[in-house]
C-alpha cells in the first residue's frame, strides 16, 4: 500500500505573507477556499501518527479534507518559521525531532 | 421506536438512580419527589415506575450499535442501574443568564412569535456551530424549498435557528460564540427580522443519527415549526450511519410526524463559478472546494480572517470578541472555560 501524504494547512495571514515575501517565498503559497492563502506541509503516516500523539488537540479530518487540523497556533508558528528558515516545506522530521 | 400506544418516540428520556440512592431518598412508586438544581426547587416528579433495562439492548435499538466508543453508547453505559418514570411538573422556571436570555423561547411563546411575524411556514435549522457560508446556504436553500408554492407578495416563511446547548467537549466552539454568531447573520443583514430567528434548546447530543433526526422532528414540532431541514448524516458520528439513513427513517414514519422534512445537498465553493453553489447544481466537480467545519476551525485558530465568501467578517469579528469576553481568550472550549464559564441558567430561590 502506498504511503499516505497528509497536509498540515498553515493559513497565511498578512503577517505570515510579509515574512514569506521577505524570504522570497511568496510563490510557495497555494490558494484554497475562495483565494485564502495556505502553505501545505505534508506528513507521512509515521509523522501524522506522531503529531496526533504529541499534540492531542490536533485532529485528522478523515471525512472531508484528509488533512491534519487544529494544531495549536504556536505550533503552527514554529512549523511556519521552520519553513521560512529552511526555505522548504520538507521540515517535519526536523521539527518533530524536538518532541 | 414507538411507545406502547403507537406514538413515535425515537430516543428514551431517562432518569437514572442507583439502588443506594433509591434507598437513601426513599424513592418508591406513588411518591412525589422534589427535583432541585443548585439547591433550589425546580420540579415535582411523581414516580409511577421504577425499572431496570438491558443497556446493551438499549444501545443496539437507539444507536444501531453497542460499541462503547460510540458517544451515545458510552453515555448509556454510564447510567446507573435503575430508572424511574413518571410525570414531571415544572414549579420554578429557570432564569436564563445573559447572553443566552433572548434566545430561550418556550413553545407557546415561540408560536406567538411566529404569528406576530406572519409566518405560515417555519423551517428548523439544527446547529451546534458558528456559521460559515456553507451553513448560511443550507438555511437559504431550505427557505427556498419551504416557500414552494406560497404567494411571495409578503414574507410568510421563516428560518428558525435552533442551537443545541448541552454537554461540551474540549475543542468545540464555546456556546456564547455559537448563539451570538448565528444571530449575527440576521443583525448584519444576511437575513432579516422578516425571515430569521435564533433560539436555543437544552439537549445533550446523543449522536444517534437517524433516531436523533426523528427526535429533532418531534422537538421542533413541539416548538411550532412546520418544516425541518436535514443535510447529510444528520446528528451522526464517525462512520456509524450512512449519509441518507436519517432521510430513509424519516420517510418510514412520515405519516406519523406533524412536520415536513426538507432535504438539503451540500453547499460548496466553486472557483470557476466564483460563488457558493450546491453539489446538485454545479458541474465543475474537479474544482470544488468543499467546506469542512474542522478546516474552518483551523483557520480561526490560526487567527486568519477567511474570505467573506467563506466566513462573514462580522461573524469572524464576533468570534474573536466572544473569545475575549467569554472564552478566556479562546473561541474553543478549554478546561478553563469548562470550570469557569457563565452558567447558561440558574434556578432562583422560591
Amino acid at each position: 500500500m502506498a504511503e499516505g501524504k497528509y497536509p498540515i494547512n498553515i493559513w497565511v495571514n498578512e503577517e505570515r505573507f510579509e515574512k514569506l515575501q521577505q524570504a522570497g517565498l511568496a510563490e510557495m503559497c497555494e490558494e484554497m477556499l475562495a483565494g485564502l492563502k495556505v502553505i501545505r506541509v505534508y506528513a507521512n503516516d509515521t509523522q501524522r501518527d506522531k503529531i496526533l500523539k504529541v499534540f492531542p488537540t490536533a485532529k485528522f479530518d478523515s471525512a472531508t479534507t484528509k488533512s491534519i487540523e487544529l494544531l495549536p497556533r504556536d505550533v503552527k508558528d514554529k512549523i511556519f518559521d521552520k519553513v521560512v528558515g529552511k526555505q522548504n516545506i520538507d521540515i517535519l522530521d526536523d521539527f518533530l525531532s524536538a518532541y | 421506536m414507538r411507545l406502547a400506544d403507537g406514538t413515535v418516540w425515537s430516543i428514551p428520556i431517562l432518569f437514572d438512580l442507583s439502588e443506594d440512592e433509591i434507598s437513601d431518598y426513599g424513592v418508591k412508586e406513588g411518591v412525589s419527589l422534589l427535583l432541585t438544581y443548585g439547591g433550589n426547587p425546580m420540579a415535582i416528579f411523581k414516580v409511577e415506575e421504577i425499572f431496570d433495562y438491558d443497556k446493551k439492548a438499549m444501545c443496539q435499538d437507539v444507536y444501531g450499535t453497542d460499541e462503547d466508543k460510540h458517544p451515545g453508547c458510552a453515555r448509556t453505559y454510564e447510567y446507573k442501574d435503575k430508572f424511574i418514570g413518571g410525570k414531571i411538573t415544572l414549579v420554578n422556571r429557570p432564569k436564563i443568564n445573559p447572553p443566552y436570555d433572548p434566545y430561550f423561547i418556550p413553545p407557546l411563546e415561540m408560536r406567538k412569535r411566529f404569528k406576530e411575524k406572519g409566518w405560515e411556514r417555519v423551517v428548523a435549522h439544527q446547529t451546534r456551530n458558528v456559521p460559515h457560508t456553507g451553513h448560511e446556504w443550507l438555511m437559504k436553500g431550505a427557505w427556498f424549498q419551504t416557500y414552494a408554492e406560497l404567494p411571495i407578495e409578503k414574507p410568510v416563511v421563516g428560518v428558525l435557528v435552533n442551537a443545541i446547548i448541552g454537554a461540551k467537549r474540549k475543542g468545540d466552539y464555546i456556546d456564547e460564540a455559537i448563539i451570538l454568531t448565528q444571530d449575527e447573520l440576521r443583525k448584519s443583514g444576511y437575513f432579516g427580522d422578516h425571515n430569521h430567528l435564533t433560539s436555543l434548546t437544552f439537549w445533550d447530543m446523543r449522536y444517534a443519527g437517524p433516531r436523533e433526526a426523528i427526535f429533532h422532528a418531534m422537538l421542533r414540532t413541539n416548538l411550532g415549526l412546520t418544516h425541518h431541514m436535514y443535510g447529510r448524516d444528520h446528528a451522526g458520528v464517525g462512520t456509524y450511519y450512512g449519509a441518507y439513513d436519517a432521510h430513509h427513517l424519516l420517510a418510514s414514519v412520515q405519516d406519523d410526524l406533524d412536520i415536513t422534512p426538507v432535504y438539503s445537498m451540500n453547499w460548496l465553493y466553486c472557483p470557476h463559478c466564483g460563488e457558493i453553489t450546491s453539489e446538485g447544481l454545479c458541474n465543475h466537480r474537479d474544482e470544488w472546494q468543499k467546506f469542512s467545519g474542522t478546516l474552518i476551525r483551523s483557520i480561526v485558530q490560526d487567527g486568519v480572517k477567511p474570505p467573506r465568501l467563506i466566513f462573514r467578517p462580522e461573524v469572524f469579528d464576533l468570534v474573536l470578541e466572544c473569545a475575549d469576553k467569554y472564552g478566556f481568550g479562546s473561541p474553543f472550549v478549554t478546561d478553563e472555560y469548562l470550570e469557569n464559564r457563565i452558567p447558561v441558567f440558574e434556578i432562583p430561590p422560591m
